[in-house]
């Protein structure tokens, strides 16, 4: 999918959820950060990375001292 | 005897030989706050009741010969994300919190009073530490934080008031935060020493949340040697914060050695006209401090990495606001917009970036266990002025590899004043580190300033 196709998809699920609290120029301004977004994702998704390389983020399991 | 551009060892010098009482300093703090603090947009809430209760207790103390350390009777202050018990606002720089208290206080300001500092004000902010998406320096309900070199220069940001209060010689030292480049940046702009710790070394317990991966508290002073005698006070694994990390940290103020540095290609060529030459000047300098390698970096998107992380953790960090439409009572307009963008963030993409953030983490310690430190600009630029829009790396508008890497990597940094522009304005070098080498990358700070006295200089605001 080309990178401003999904701008656009995702722009419209944002002016679906918020388009009530926000003007044209706003709007406009929010459809320029998404295109961004859209840029960022793509660099990191051309990314090769193997299955095993995990998120650098433990989850640590809870268990409150008695 | 005044506080102001005094160091923390000096002012505790003072202080023990009698020439000058905790209280004297907290009283001059506070003025120095109230006066010059306040024309630099850099004071939100002075803690005079606290202050004078600390500073006589610390009076009491020391003449009784109960010696805290070398913090003890000495002012400073903090960055309004961290909460302070007592009927002390914290206001994490948002109109719609400004009279918001809690009835605790954040592990830093008990530590910070264990250690027998005095608490003297809260210091201004960018609404929600920059997360909500600012691009203009007016962005907090307390006006544009402005750099103590220039009144029409901004301070930077988030930590802005504790960058121009230091800066400005109103207090010897103050906390800021991190997520990515809020205590090198405004260190850079007020030409003072600011020290990113690793993170999980300082506790984040009562400390607003920006994005719990990346949000670091540091100190922010006139020297790196001050920088290390707060991170000695304030680190420290902590029950109340789950990913502050039990690894026992104690200062080194050892002697002087030779340094290993190594600089990545490109980084000052990238910078401003102004800060490449300063920076080049500097890196000069240093090859007196050892020696100085140019090295290249593996190819990875570093910033829309860091970028993907700060944003949904952002996103989700300040759902409330963002849900609920409460954002509209923020300052900058466009914090009032850009929050909304980021609910498009697939959980997908969200976790990629944290999966390339363990490789790139395992990467950058690769190339530094070779080195004692990654050198570089603190900033790409110098004296953003407070009425533009400024360029920034989290906005995609300048690249900052280190910041990145650094921050993502939860590598320590630490800033010091390395010159100033044709124009007058601050320039900064950073040092990085590796994980838990606060003490290798201060002990660096130090020789540097040893060597040079841009840390010395004095702003025209001040």
């Amino acid at each position: 999918m080309a990178a401003v196709d999904e701008a656009e998809i995702l722009f419209a699920l944002i002016r679906h959820r918020y388009a009530d609290r926000l003007d044209a120029a706003q709007l406009d301004d929010l459809r320029k950060t998404v295109e961004g977004l859209v840029r960022d994702l793509a660099a990191l998704r051309a990314v090769k990375m193997a299955d095993d390389q995990e998120p650098a983020q433990p989850f640590i399991p809870y268990r409150a001292d008695s | 005897m005044t506080v102001a551009f005094r160091t923390i060892r000096e002012l505790g010098a003072d202080i023990r030989a009698g020439r000058v009482s905790p209280v004297a300093l907290a009283e001059e703090a506070l003025h120095r706050l109230d006066t010059v603090g306040r024309k630099l947009n850099a004071v939100v809430t002075l803690t005079r009741e606290r202050a004078l209760k600390q500073a006589h207790r610390a009076e009491e103390e020391l003449k009784a010969g109960r010696d805290r350390g070398p913090l003890h009777g000495i002012p400073y202050g903090a960055k309004d994300l961290l909460a302070t018990s007592g009927g002390i606002p914290t206001t994490w720089g948002a109109a719609p919190f400004k009279d918001r208290r809690f009835d605790f206080d954040a592990t830093v300001i008990e530590r910070l009073e264990h250690a027998g500092a005095v608490l003297v004000g809260k210091l201004a902010m960018v609404e929600f530490a920059g997360g909500m998406g600012y691009r203009q320096p007016n962005a907090s309900f307390t006006g544009p934080g402005i750099s103590p070199w220039a009144p029409d220069a901004w301070s930077g940001g988030s930590s802005s008031g504790s960058g121009s209060a230091v800066g400005a010689g109103c207090v010897p030292f103050a906390v800021g935060s991190e997520t990515w480049g809020s205590i090198l940046g405004p260190s850079t702009y007020c030409s003072i020493t600011g020290l990113r710790p690793t993170y999980g070394r300082v506790s984040r317990h009562g400390a607003m949340a920006l994005c719990w991966t990346l949000d670091k508290l540091g100190p922010m002073a006139l020297t790196a040697d001050d920088c290390g005698l707060v991170l000695d006070a304030i680190a420290g694994v902590d029950a109340r914060d789950a990913t502050s990390i039990d690894r026992p940290y104690r200062y080194d103020a050892g002697a002087a050695r030779q340094f290993r540095f190594a600089v990545v290609r490109g980084t000052v060529d990238a910078t401003e006209p102004g800060v490449r030459d300063t920076v080049a000047a500097a890196l000069d300098t240093l090859k007196v401090l050892g020696s100085v390698e140019e090295i290249t970096l593996p190819e990875r998107p570093y910033e829309p990495m860091a970028r993907i992380i700060l944003w949904a953790e952002a996103a989700s960090a300040g759902e409330q606001m963002i849900e609920s439409g409460a954002i509209a009572g923020l300052t900058a307009p466009e914090d009032r917009v850009t929050p909304y963008a980021r609910d498009v963030i697939l959980a997908k993409d969200y976790l990629r970036a944290l999966r390339l953030r363990g490789v790139v983490a395992r990467e950058i310690d690769g190339v530094l266990r070779r080195f004692d430190a990654i050198v570089g600009p603190s900033r790409a630029t110098a004296g953003p002025r407070l009425g533009a829009e400024f360029r920034s790396a989290i906005r995609g508008s300048f690249p900052d590899p280190l910041g990145a890497i650094g921050n993502a990597a939860g590598l320590p940094a630490v800033g010091v004043p390395c010159g100033l522009t044709a124009e007058g304005m601050p320039v900064g070098l950073q040092f990085m580190g590796r994980a838990w080498e606060e003490n290798t990358i201060l002990a660096a700070a130090r020789a540097w300033q040893a060597r040079t006295d841009f840390h010395r200089r004095r702003p025209p605001l001040a």
